[in-house]
């Protein structure tokens, strides 16, 4: 056997409080391709960090050609040829594919030698086989040409070691044929290619090896004809759920409170069918790119769906603002409490009153500041926010205390539906245990909730039913009893499950 | 103490205890410069001449906060002055009230066409507002014949009303103009921070996406702050005519430069979100000051009034970068130091 290109040994890599990377050792070997798979949060794209320079390792070496290898940039990791291409190209869309071709050479000359640009251009193109006008801008080419282009960048730069990430994510098939066309192409040339992907019929297809990481760790590592893709699943999920959320007890109701039927966005999802009842959590699961916060911001009216019925309560409605969502009686809890949730230089108190203002509001549509603070004071003591006053702008909490604040926004709108998008992203594991015990308290109370989460055991584990999605597409409702993490992950990755 | 200290005064207001501050050292240092400086007929003038800018500046506030900018203001107040003056030389029995609300009505109706285009049509307000000051403009000295009102064709009230005296303290006089904009000042100040539309402006400024998620309705809210800022143009429009009387087509010509160098220095923040109208009365005051007392010193040109003028701004945008956003920070290390004191003492159960 040859020897690896890069050899990755014992890598760890911690942030904050999660360990994104623990004893990781992985080698890739030129005229190979290597499939990593893993859930979201498996450790695939620290890896990649790694590997291209972004972030250095705690612990653990890296080994090129056998020889200790160091890397501080992204620039240093291109030089030693490495080089990656991810689901959306980074192209320059008003400079044509010859200059996007050679974006990051640099030459003594201050002057462009456009001729000899456009010929090398050429002569890499046709070395990939590829038809591509090397004088067209950018901006008009399609995705996959987009791709092309940053293959051929990377061959500019003498590419070793390819790493490409979910590249086939927004291609239609025609294309994926293509792109692998290319990858064998470059396998045959001797380059190490890693490829990572969601979509397991196209790792079977294509690779020569799998490997497949859990929660930081490397699972397995075999030859493409010692692995089944229900094994490669078994291996992704394999873990128990039931310790850390205890007993689940349903507070589903019989009466349907929000019904969806055939609710699609051109090019984003299509024909998302369900019920919703009181008191019932219906988990939304799926990988990266499977399109479940866009149902969720359809559902609120951001970016409304263009066909579809929905039926609250009872009566057809449509969402076409935030506005009227709210007055339907649906809120959202945005995953990006920065950007969409709050407004941090604002205080708790004014932050938890925007969406409900009107309802302060004295004679002379003076704002009444005492109302408003007594709410403020009733969410600080119902959800423990901790604080020393509610006059503190929210900018000044911490995470977890930022999520109850806008949770308190949301619950004082009086929503009959509460839609939480990753509602414990980046907050520590005690206001995650507070944030799902509230969930709990909600139901109880009659609300009926959607939970979109990409961590498995929590969305399990919540949900009454879990439905799957998968790249726009519902894949199916489970049960609670049905919906095992072999279940929804397989059916998230479009691959049918038997037991 | 530092602490009560930093409950008491947020940063906002440090920044506008500060430009008092400085308002009164330019004034001290000025006094040992020109001789006769502090007299009462000095501060009449400046206080005429800051009651234009600070109406204005007010409806430039509204916009500011929301993260917009409206550079047609000058053109505004032109506009309206000239037609006015003119439709007042006709019609000398025109009812006060009347006369000044339709000055008001002239400058919202202008306002109308920036807030649609920037609310609506989505243009920058950047683009729209130096459209519209360029063609507001082009439109005067078209429709007007480049002719000019002067004085002495206006009803005599109008004549009368920067003069007019209500009461004064030792030769300080409180006139209508000054008057108009204290009012406007406070009212405006009110609505800030007690109206839901104030709440808005600041959410809608300091988090756009934020604020359509809310709910808010964000395009209304910033169509009405321009409409607001034309308004409030168009009223000071009304006093530049009172107030100089002969009106040319070039009125009021580059007022913009000096009411956004009034709202940026009176720490209304440029990317919206933050300031007060108190802030932006400061800011205007201290301009003026700045001005009327550099005409005085023979030896320094005209040229370098206007540069010191764009210092000014640039300085405030650079305090506002550095010094500002320290102090902020400042603040908000000891009050989480703060929440993590008194988490502690409530677990130690006291």
């Amino acid at each position: 056997m040859t020897d690896p290109i890069l050899e990755m040994r014992n890598i760890s890599k911690r942030f904050d409080t999660t360990q994104a990377l623990d004893d990781v050792s992985l080698a890739l070997y030129p005229g190979e391709i290597h499939a990593l798979l893993g859930e979201n949060g498996a450790g695939k794209s620290t890896l990649i960090k790694i590997m291209t320079g972004v972030h250095p390792p705690d612990r653990g070496e890296m080994l090129l050609d056998g020889k200790p290898l160091t890397l501080n940039s992204p620039v240093e990791a291109q030089a030693y040829g490495i080089a990656a291409i991810y689901q959306e190209p980074m192209v320059f869309p008003d400079l044509n594919v010859a200059e996007n071709i050679f974006i990051t050479h640099r030459t003594r000359s201050p002057f462009v030698n456009w001729g000899k640009m456009y010929r090398d251009a050429e002569e890499i193109l046709s070395q990939l086989d590829v038809k591509l006008d090397v004088h067209e801008s950018a901006r008009g080419l399609t995705l996959a040409a987009q791709q092309t282009v940053e293959i051929a960048k990377a061959i500019s730069l003498k590419v070793r070691v390819l790493i490409m990430d979910e590249p086939t994510a927004s291609l239609s098939a025609h294309e994926v044929r293509q792109l692998f066309k290319l990858a064998n192409t470059l396998k045959q040339q001797g380059v190490a290619i890693l490829f990572i992907s969601h979509r397991m019929e196209e790792v079977f297809e294509i690779a020569d090896r799998v490997t497949v990481f859990r929660d930081g760790k490397r699972i397995s590592s075999k030859p493409r004809a010692e692995v089944t893709p229900e094994g490669a699943i078994r291996d992704m999920v394999g873990r128990q759920i039931d310790e850390l959320y205890g007993e689940h007890a349903t507070h589903a109701r019989s009466d349907v409170l929000m019904s969806v039927r055939g609710l699609g966005k051109q090019n984003t999802f299509d024909n998302i069918t369900f019920d919703v009842h009181r008191g019932e959590v219906l988990g939304f699961a799926g990988l990266v790119g499977s399109r479940r916060t866009d149902v969720g911001l359809a559902l609120f009216g951001v970016e409304p769906a263009d066909v579809g019925e929905i039926t609250f309560e009872g009566k057809p409605v449509q969402i076409t603002s935030p506005q009227q969502a709210l007055q339907t009686g649906i809120a959202y809890v945005s995953e990006d409490r920065r950007a969409l949730g709050l407004v941090m230089p604002m205080s708790i108190t004014a932050n938890i009153s925007l969406p409900m203002l009107r309802e302060y509001l004295s004679a002379l549509g003076i704002i009444n500041f005492a109302a408003e603070t007594r709410t403020a004071q009733q969410f600080r003591e119902r959800l423990a926010i901790r604080t020393p006053t509610v006059q503190v702008p929210v900018a000044k909490l911490s995470g977890g205390n930022q999520q109850k604040v806008m949770l308190s926004k949301w619950l004082n709108a009086r929503p009959q539906l509460l839609i939480l998008d990753e509602p414990t992203r980046g907050i520590d594991v005690g206001a995650k245990a507070e944030v799902h015990h509230m969930i709990r308290d909600l139901a109880a109370q009659g609300l009926g909730i959607i939970l979109i989460s990409s961590e498995m055991p929590e969305v399990l584990g919540m949900s009454d039913r879990v439905l799957v999605m998968r790249e726009g597409r519902q894949m199916g409702i489970f049960n609670r009893a049905e919906a095992t993490q072999e279940k929804v992950l397989a059916a998230a990755m479009g691959q049918g499950y038997s037991e | 103490m530092t602490n009560t200290l930093r409950r008491y005064l947020r940063p906002q207001q440090i920044r506008e205890l500060s430009l008092l501050l400085l308002i009164i050292v330019v004034l001290i240092f000025f006094s040992t410069q020109i001789e006769n400086y502090l007299s009462p007929r000095f501060f009449n003038r400046i206080a005429s001449d800051v009651a234009i800018i600070a109406v204005v500046a007010v409806g430039e506030t509204l916009v500011v906060l929301t993260r917009n900018v409206d550079l047609s203001v000058g053109s505004i107040v032109g506009v309206t002055a000239y037609f006015m003056g003119t439709y007042l030389g006709n019609n000398k029995d025109l009812n006060p009230a009347l006369a000044v609300g339709m000055a008001i009505g002239l400058g919202a109706a202008l306002g109308v066409i920036n807030g649609a285009l920037v609310a609506y049509g989505r243009v920058p307000a950047i683009i729209t507002t130096l459209g519209t000051l360029a063609i507001y403009r082009a439109a005067l000295v078209e429709l007007s014949g480049a002719k000019t009102v002067v004085i002495d064709a206006m009803p005599k009230w109008v004549q009368d009303l920067p003069s007019q005296t209500f009461v004064s303290f030792g030769g300080l006089d409180v006139r209508p103009l000054m008057l108009t904009a204290l009012i406007v000042v406070v009212l405006f100040q009110l609505v800030l921070s007690f109206t839901q539309f104030g709440r808005r402006l600041y959410a809608i400024g300091s988090n756009p996406e934020g604020a359509r998620f809310a709910g808010l309705p964000t395009e209304r809210v910033v169509f009405a702050a321009f409409v607001l800022c034309g308004a409030l143009s168009g009223l000071g429009g009304f006093m530049f005519l009172a107030r100089f009387g002969n009106i040319t087509v070039v009125a009021a010509q580059g007022m913009e430069l000096q009411v956004i160098a009034a709202v940026v220095v009176g720490g209304v923040n440029i990317f919206g979100g933050t300031g007060t109208m108190f802030g932006a009365l400061l800011g205007a005051i201290l301009i003026n000051i700045l001005q009327q007392s550099l005409i005085r010193m023979p030896q320094i040109s005209q040229f370098w009034i206007n540069a010191l003028l764009g210092v000014l701004i640039l300085a405030a945008v650079a305090t506002d970068a550095l010094i500002l956003s320290r102090l902020r920070q400042l603040w908000a290390r000891t009050s989480v130091q703060m929440t993590e004191g008194q988490a502690k003492r409530i677990a130690s159960g006291k």
